[in-house]
């Protein structure tokens, strides 16, 4: 067990030092990220002109949402995995793990973390020089079980966000060209994720339908219950519990689309 | 009338031979028709969604609002189906020496970098981004004369030449910075604040987004002119940006031009 613990964490490593390399390419991402929060704070600014609250919350709270959910995008969410997958199927790089005691899936997931972890710490850089502007526009919860119920959330979260760009980056198997695939997607993933408004402000029916959909919790669950926009701790509890269903669901998914694809797969060259 | 006539003839061939292309991988260009149209529908549920709360955002009502989305979407797929995938191309050929190819063509280098190829999809949505204009018109009850909608189309031309003008300056810092990569970002994020009214924006945003990078004059000029009418500060703002914008844009990819040396063998 130690020693299969070892060669993933290895891997970590390695992933940590290669990102390392990227990280004028994730700062400026990161940079570039902040003029969309100024996109945000205008537009929201402006709807709340003229009136305390839209939908349950104030301008600081839904302020809050929004940056919440952009510091979490870089340390949780996909970036390009889903292409580097792809590559290295079309390309034939995948052929060497069919032949070493590598799981594949464990593999990249073990890339995605380091990855994460470096792209999400050059993001906070950003953010903490923007603070001083932005700190009397923010406000938090206090501190309550809805942050530790968010640790879970969050873990759940990466999984099922890294599983879905695993499982697209998997239909290489079947199709030539994923691209467009992965742009669709993004699309549903950014509306329903929560990344566009917060999910709450749909209407009721529609509200409760996304909750029963993956990309409720990619994004928005955990930002929900780190602004306290989630707090009811019943909703929680199913939240956290369909979370977890779709998780499993998206491993099984991802499982059966690799044998699948490894049956239609050919290792040409030496 | 005889260079005019040459460079039409080399636009048709090039926009011949993307419609052939396009026709070849037909399934490709359904998904990509199919991704334009989802982002747009994206930007229209977010105003559908934020007027469900509040009844005007500095001013402006949601249709009104919804006549700027659709203006910005309408120069946006322009854009896309035009200039994009040439300008995108263009930092790439650049790194890999592959623009020795245009440099060989028979017509000068920025007209065949720009205009080599076309993208039906961004193309075919555009016609859905004038049909969001015209909604949002007939549910404001307007009835612009001829004038007025001549005029919104010379804006949309200005505005056009604004987007692929900044876009031309950013791409043309390969050739000093040996990668434009992910430059594209910041023009995406810059472009959101053209779906805002004028009225919203204040202080160093308003310096920033109306005047030193004119996106919002870009898309409030042409919807205003459907609202009231012609006002001619606005529109002279606007054609001189696009001016102002164009004549940077040509000298910095000539001075980029002069620094590029072929990479390939």
């Amino acid at each position: 067990m130690l020693a299969v613990l070892n060669k993933y964490r290895s891997i970590f490593v390695v992933g940590l030092q290669s990102n390392l390399v990227y990280r004028w390419n994730f700062a400026v991402r990161a940079g570039f990220s902040l003029i969309h929060l100024t996109f945000v704070f205008v537009l929201w600014g402006a709807a709340f002109a003229g009136q305390t609250g839209i939908g349950g919350f104030d301008l600081r709270q839904t302020l809050t949402y929004f940056v919440v959910m952009l510091a979490l995008q870089f340390f949780i969410s996909a970036m390009n995995e889903d292409y580097e997958i792809s590559e290295e199927i079309r390309n034939g790089l995948i052929n060497q793990f069919l032949l070493k005691p590598i799981n594949y899936y464990l593999y990249r997931f073990s890339l995605f973390v380091s990855a994460r972890l470096v792209s999400g710490m050059l993001a906070l850089i950003p953010l903490l020089l923007a603070l001083p502007l932005l700190a009397d526009k923010l406000v938090l919860p206090a501190f309550g079980w809805n942050y530790l119920a968010a640790i879970p959330a969050l873990a759940m979260s990466a999984v099922i966000q890294f599983t879905i760009a695993y499982c697209f980056g998997l239909l290489t198997f079947w199709f030539l060209e994923i691209q467009s695939f992965i742009i669709l997607s993004l699309a549903v993933e950014t509306v329903l994720g929560g990344q566009v408004f917060p999910l709450d402000l749909l209407p009721k029916w529609l509200y409760a339908a996304s909750a029963y959909l993956p990309y409720y919790y990619q994004m928005y669950f955990p930002a929900a219950l780190l602004t306290g926009r989630i707090t009811e701790q019943a909703v929680v509890l199913r939240g956290l519990g369909l979370q977890f269903f779709w998780m499993v669901a998206l491993l099984a998914i991802a499982h059966l689309l690799w044998s699948r694809g490894l049956r239609r797969h050919t290792a040409v060259g030496g | 009338m005889n260079t005019l006539g040459h460079y039409t003839r080399l636009w048709l061939a090039g926009a011949r031979y993307s419609i052939i292309r396009t026709m070849m991988f037909r399934a490709d260009f359904i998904m990509w028709s199919l991704v334009e149209l989802f982002w747009m529908a994206v930007n229209l549920l977010l105003i559908a969604v934020v007027y469900r709360h509040t009844n005007s955002i500095a001013g402006w009502g949601p249709w009104e609002m919804t006549l700027i989305v659709g203006t910005s979407m309408l120069v946006q797929r322009l854009l896309m189906g035009l200039f994009w995938t040439n300008l995108f191309e263009m930092g790439r050929n650049v790194r890999s020496g592959h623009f020795d190819f245009f440099m060989a063509q028979p017509g000068s280098p920025l007209f065949m970098v720009s205009t080599r190829k076309i993208d039906l999809d961004g193309f075919l949505n555009a016609p859905l981004a004038l049909a969001v204009v015209l909604y949002a018109a007939h549910r404001l009850g307007l009835h612009p004369g001829i004038a007025q909608i001549s005029l919104y189309f010379l804006f949309i031309i200005c505005g056009l030449a604004i987007h692929y003008s900044t876009l031309l300056v950013l791409v043309s810092l390969v050739f000093w910075l040996q990668s434009a990569k992910g430059l594209e970002g910041g023009y995406f994020g810059v472009n959101e604040f053209s779906r805002l009214p004028r009225e919203a924006l204040r202080g160093i945003a308003a310096v920033i987004f109306v005047y030193a990078l004119p996106v919002v004059v870009v898309t409030n000029v042409p919807a205003r002119t459907l609202l009231y009418g012609a006002e001619l500060g606005p529109a002279l703002w606007l054609a001189g940006a696009a001016a102002f914008w164009l004549t940077v844009a040509i000298l910095v990819f000539n001075r980029g031009l002069r620094r590029y040396s072929s990479a390939s063998s």
